[in-house]
């Protein structure tokens, strides 16, 4: 008994060794940790910490820039890579790689670019690398961006630096397109030589800064480009993106001083970050509108404008921001936002509530004690979303209206969607990555919600048709104005409020978030 | 033994197999992943062609024929999130996990051992009560609320150590008394019902009449013959502490299996999760299998059939 007890003590002992080693084995493969970075409260000066680490929600998808639909993995990018245009911070957008441009025709466009930028492998940009980048996002319909890029037809080379990017179309959207990700310049010559794969593992690009490692769900590594066309960023030696997805442990790494910066910091830590001796918040209003979309199918209560005016005369919006949203939100009855092309200041920073108006509109409209009706909610993709979606059932109540409230895990959510099974609202939060309202307002867009939402709206329709490829710039913003003054009447979708961004940051640095989302690190500055 | 060993090696087949059926239907049932990999405001139209680019319109049989055709080579398909193979993605993540198992195992190990022989020992006594008690708060803590008090307390308040990440020891001891905590609480009762059975045993009796000092008569005597179970039940504990590591691995955002599960369950990434419940399988198997030698090796009148 006791041969066979030191055995089987044995055996357990080796397979938890076994399994340690293997762990180990990996550890050791780690990079070392940020020591001055750890568990120590932030110094305040950071002469000796030049490296910045930054606690993202979700890891990034992959470094192939045109096959995702993320937002944070463009805030990881956007360091790596260069995009023809870029916008300022006042949302103006300004050739970036482009040096020179000139538009030809309704069609075509003539660029220079910049002369002496290259790549993290020392391979020069050339046009070549232009027709590249563009043409794959532009024909490769297995691609994420591919709807966002199809609009190209080709790119024709003139010599080394010049090109003409032709669309199939009058494109007016194509400077906001060629201001994001899609246009991030991939290197030709490297991906033919090593391939997708090799790539994939090693990027490349013209950015700031250059890649040094990515342990998937744990950090991306980036150092500065020692030859970036602009001069090497020297404010950091190296820049850390970790991922952090639970919210508590993303505000303790903060807290603790284990990171410099935490994106996504809920309300209910707002008050433990800005008490937190070395920690602040940090709030920009962000690109996304959280609104109402409401069901005009005949048949639905909500096909009558009336009853869709008393919706939105029956929500608070103001006190959706103050109380659920502590602060977090601001209320507008347009989906187009300040920054975006298009946007229409009157209707921003305000919103309709008139409890009385809201019931006498239901009343003329047949509905004197009110209807029942169905409100989908997703629950945990928005700020407080189920809150919101809590007290706006509340609100329509006071009014009259019953609400059902149906909270859905995501993923059924986008099913529903999907198979048009919603019934009178949604609860929706939809941002602009083009920052052109064209797309915003595209959501009155009658063809395209059929069998959904069935909302028609014949002047919007003929504003849509003749925006859609209008080349003047102003007109085509008084028309994108137009519509949303329209749909604000018609109120097809109930315009809520937009979110901010909530940031934590650590006081030893200065860093101002952008309504974008970007996290652009040679604006982040040590004190 | 070697027949033995073979016979359940070739039991594996038709169970792996029935895994891969049940898990592909869940996800299949679930629904079309491509709405969620396209962003709010897709067309119907962007969602139509990539769900016929990613070949996500063909029926249940010819997906689930495609899928084991692939498996039967050793392929386990691409992500569609990742968009590289899943298999790499999967093993490359095993380490870490593992390295957390292990180490939640031995956290375990050195709170229920002494405690459960301790409690045995004053059985019906007052200390006995609270270590039984404390067994069944163990077992009932939430692994997600014990990990970020964990992090509170010692992380926040007192800084001994790293919040989260994997990187040193410093980084493992929080998540592994997470993950080890309610593992310890079951082999605590485990041990101590084991002691309490055998403590009562005429040799245990006789040992004592000898003068033997109670040290030995516990530990010598008593705890070895009371290990059989509780060796056998360890490694059972297997799929606990893969279902623990899910959660614990997200709370401190340790870079194992379990967030890489999470993320491909929640993007409906058929082929990382149909990799990563595979791999889990056949560890937990593997580990039935192991406990099923220990059991014949540790007592003999178990008979190999």
């Amino acid at each position: 008994m006791k041969i066979k007890s030191l055995l089987v003590m044995g055996i357990l002992l080796a397979v938890l060794a076994l399994t340690a080693c293997t762990g180990k084995e990996a550890t050791d493969k780690q990079p070392s940790p940020n020591k001055g970075n750890e568990t120590q409260k932030p110094t305040g000066k950071s002469e000796e910490n030049r490296v910045l680490t930054i606690a993202m929600g979700s890891d990034i998808v992959s470094f192939d820039i045109h096959n995702h639909n993320n937002t944070s993995t463009e805030a990881v990018h956007d360091n790596m890579f260069n995009y023809l245009f870029k916008r300022d911070d006042n949302n103006v957008i300004q050739p970036e790689l482009v040096d020179t441009f000139e538009q030809l025709d309704e069609l075509t466009v003539q660029m220079k670019l910049k002369p002496g930028v290259k790549f993290h492998n020392g391979d020069p940009l050339t046009s070549e690398d232009v027709k590249f980048t563009l043409e794959r996002v532009a024909t490769d319909d297995t691609l994420k961006e591919f709807p966002n890029y199809k609009q190209i037809k080709q790119v024709d080379i003139i010599d080394e630096l010049t090109f003409k990017i032709v669309t199939h179309a009058p494109e007016p959207s194509l400077f906001h397109r060629l201001s994001r990700l899609g246009s991030g310049m991939l290197p030709k010559k490297y991906i033919e030589e090593n391939g997708w794969d090799h790539f994939l593992a090693n990027p490349v690009g013209t950015g700031p800064y250059k890649f040094k490692q990515w342990v998937r769900d744990d950090r991306i590594v980036m150092v500065p480009f020692e030859d970036y066309y602009e001069g090497k960023e020297d404010e950091w030696d190296e820049v850390v993106f970790r991922v952090i997805p639970e919210n508590s442990t993303r505000v303790s790494e903060l807290l603790t001083g284990g990171v410099d910066i935490a994106v996504n910091v809920p309300p209910s830590d707002w008050d433990r970050v800005d008490k937190n001796d070395g920690t602040s918040m940090k709030k920009e209003t962000s690109n996304r509108t959280i609104m109402l979309i409401l069901r005009s199918t005949e048949g639905y209560p909500t096909s009558d404008v009336r009853v869709r005016q008393a919706i939105d005369y029956a929500i608070d919006d103001g006190s959706l921001a103050e109380f659920a949203l502590k602060g977090g939100g601001i209320p507008t009855t347009t989906r187009v936002g300040p920054g975006n092309f298009g946007h229409n200041p009157k209707l921003y920073n305000t919103y309709n509530y008139d409890l009385e108006k809201a019931k006498s509109l239901l009343a003329e409209a047949g509905y004197p004690d009110g209807f029942e009706m169905t409100l989908h909610s997703p629950r945990g993709r928005y700020l407080q979303d189920a809150e919101v979606t809590e007290m706006i059932a509340g609100m329509l109540t006071q009014a009259g209206i019953k609400v059902n409230i149906e909270f859905m895990e995501w993923s059924n959510f986008v099913e529903m969607r999907s198979a048009k099974k919603n019934k009178d609202a949604y609860l929706l939060g939809l941002g602009n990555s083009m920052f052109d309202g064209a797309y915003s307002v595209d959501w009155y867009r009658a063809a395209r919600f059929e069998g959904e939402t069935d909302y028609k709206n014949d002047e919007i329709e003929e504003l849509l048709k003749a925006s859609a490829s209008n080349m003047n710039s102003a007109e085509r913003e008084a028309q994108i104005q137009r519509i949303e003054e329209i749909a604000a009447e018609d109120v097809p979708h109930v315009q809520l409020y937009q979110e901010t961004i909530n940031t934590g940051v650590s006081d030893r640095i200065v860093f101002t978030p952008t309504q974008d989302e970007m996290i652009y690190v040679p604006k982040i500055k040590r004190k | 033994m070697i027949k033995f060993l073979f016979k359940r090696i070739l039991e594996f087949i038709p169970v792996l197999i029935i895994i891969s059926f049940i898990v592909f239907s869940l996800v299949f049932v679930a629904g079309n992943p491509v709405a969620l990999m396209l962003p709010e405001d897709a067309s119907q139209e962007d969602i139509e062609r990539l769900t016929v680019a990613l070949g996500l319109d063909q029926p249940f049989i010819v997906q689930y024929g495609k899928y084991m055709l692939g498996l039967i080579q050793g392929d386990f398909g691409r992500s569609f999130r990742y968009n590289t193979d899943a298999l790499p993605l999967v093993l490359e993540r095993l380490p870490a996990t593992l390295e957390l198992a292990a180490a939640s195992m031995v956290i375990a190990i050195i709170i229920a051992i002494p405690l459960g022989v301790w409690s045995a020992t004053r059985k019906n006594t007052s200390m006995d009560l609270l270590a039984t008690g404390g067994a069944v708060i163990g077992k009932a803590m939430p692994n997600f609320w014990l990990g970020i008090m964990l992090i509170l307390l010692f992380s926040v308040t007192l800084g001994w150590f790293p919040v989260s990440g994997r990187g040193t020891m410093a980084h493992l001891v929080l998540p592994a008394i997470t993950l080890g905590t309610g593992i310890a609480a079951e082999m605590t009762r485990l041990i101590r019902s084991s002691m309490v059975e055998i403590l009562s045993q005429d040799y245990v009796r006789t040992a004592k009449s000898k003068g033997l000092r109670d040290f030995f008569v516990v530990y010598k005597h008593a705890f070895r013959n009371s290990l059989i179970p509780v060796v056998t039940i360890t490694a059972l504990q297997t799929s606990t502490l893969v279902g623990g590591a899910l959660i614990t691995e997200t709370v401190f955002s340790w870079p194992g299996l379990g967030q890489l599960l999470i993320q491909a369950v929640n993007t409906r990434d058929m082929a990382i999760v149909q990799a990563s419940v595979f791999i889990i399988a056949i560890l937990v198997i593997l580990m039935n299998l192991l406990a099923d030698i220990i059991y014949r090796i540790l007592d003999p009148r178990i008979k190999y059939s």
